[in-house]
């Protein structure tokens, strides 16, 4: 019996003609002796029979390529559309910059507005020759408080 | 030269045509292999052109020191085993064997053939996927128990224990669903 257990594990291998000749021959003449392996045997060769024999499928002969294609056309796409979505991520990015520089323009604008208008400019009392003193030009460039 | 390796140059010297051309020779074998380990058929399909995908990214990175071929199935294994980690075990759906292209003719041997194709087909995606894809390789595909090593990376007893492991779960799977012999 342990006989039959070790050579029901090689033959598979038998079937499948993968034994070298030694081994081949000692299979061969315990399956002439034994008929539960020589059964055993059978049914393992119909069994590899039923499957050899499986239908076989067939695709059209660029059924395939044709998917194939589309799909690689597929991802080039997606990294095309990628890299549009990285610049915008990076532009978006940039926003706060020139927004910030527009506030702060517009912020400068409004304060420069509300200071009362100068009676002479910083170049008008600089060509006139007077002497400058250090409270004439900030009043100059702050504007008048007066 | 072989012939695989006339394509890869092509397809690696900038000629798509020469990826197509593997496509072509290899997508029968790999959908009947894929067919046979997660039993689906439209997904069947769709995991054969996720293979292919594969190849043509990776077909740079390919180092020759094996067959195309044996690459090839190793990404088919891996894909499979992928698909069906995913997906959990696949039963085999039988009503979409009806929509597939098949090589037989005759209406009535046709019934007799679907019927018995489900059963098996039934039987086949019980069988775990470990065992199940060296014996695939042996039946569906031929290959001799050294290249299924090498596809596999393991050694000719493991394939052999495999081999033997699958027929033995095929077996008792067909007598369940048949209720008699195989």
């Amino acid at each position: 019996m342990r006989e039959c257990a070790d050579i029901e594990r090689r033959l598979s291998r038998y079937l499948d003609k993968e034994m070298n000749d030694a081994d081949r021959a000692m299979v061969e003449a315990h399956l002439a002796g034994c008929p539960l392996c020589k059964k055993e045997m059978s049914e393992l060769a119909r069994l590899k029979g039923l499957v050899m024999e499986t239908e076989r499928k067939t695709l059209p002969r660029d059924y395939l390529v044709c998917r194939i294609r589309e799909s690689i056309a597929d991802e080039r796409r997606a990294i095309g559309r990628l890299s549009l979505a990285g610049m915008g991520i990076f532009a978006r990015r940039l926003i706060p910059v020139p927004v910030a520089v527009i506030i702060v323009s517009v912020v400068f604008m409004i304060f420069t507005s509300m200071q009362p208008v100068t009676k002479s400019s910083l170049e008008d009392y600089i060509f006139s020759g007077r002497a400058a003193t250090t409270e004439t030009a900030l009043e100059l460039i702050l504007g008048s408080q007066n | 030269m072989n012939e695989d390796s006339l394509y890869i140059e092509e397809f690696l010297n900038g000629d798509e045509k020469g990826f197509e051309m593997l496509v072509r020779k290899y997508q029968d074998r790999i959908l009947n292999i894929i067919y046979s380990l997660i039993g689906k058929d439209r997904e069947s399909e769709d995991i054969a052109q996720e293979v292919f995908l594969k190849v043509y990214h990776g077909l740079r990175y390919f180092r020759r020191h094996s067959r195309f071929s044996t690459w090839l199935y190793r990404i088919v294994a891996n894909t499979a085993y992928g698909f069906l980690r995913k997906r959990g075990n696949v039963v085999s759906d039988e009503s979409a064997l009806e929509n597939s292209v098949t090589t037989r003719k005759d209406p009535r041997e046709s019934l007799s053939m679907k019927e018995r194709e489900a059963m098996l087909q039934k039987a086949l995606a019980r069988v775990p996927i470990k065992f199940k894809t060296a014996m695939v390789f042996k039946d569906i595909e031929g290959l001799s128990y050294i290249e299924i090593s090498r596809i596999l990376r393991c050694s000719i007893g493991t394939v052999e224990s495999k081999i033997y492991r699958a027929r033995q779960f095929l077996k008792d799977e067909l007598l369940e669903l048949g209720g008699g012999s195989v």
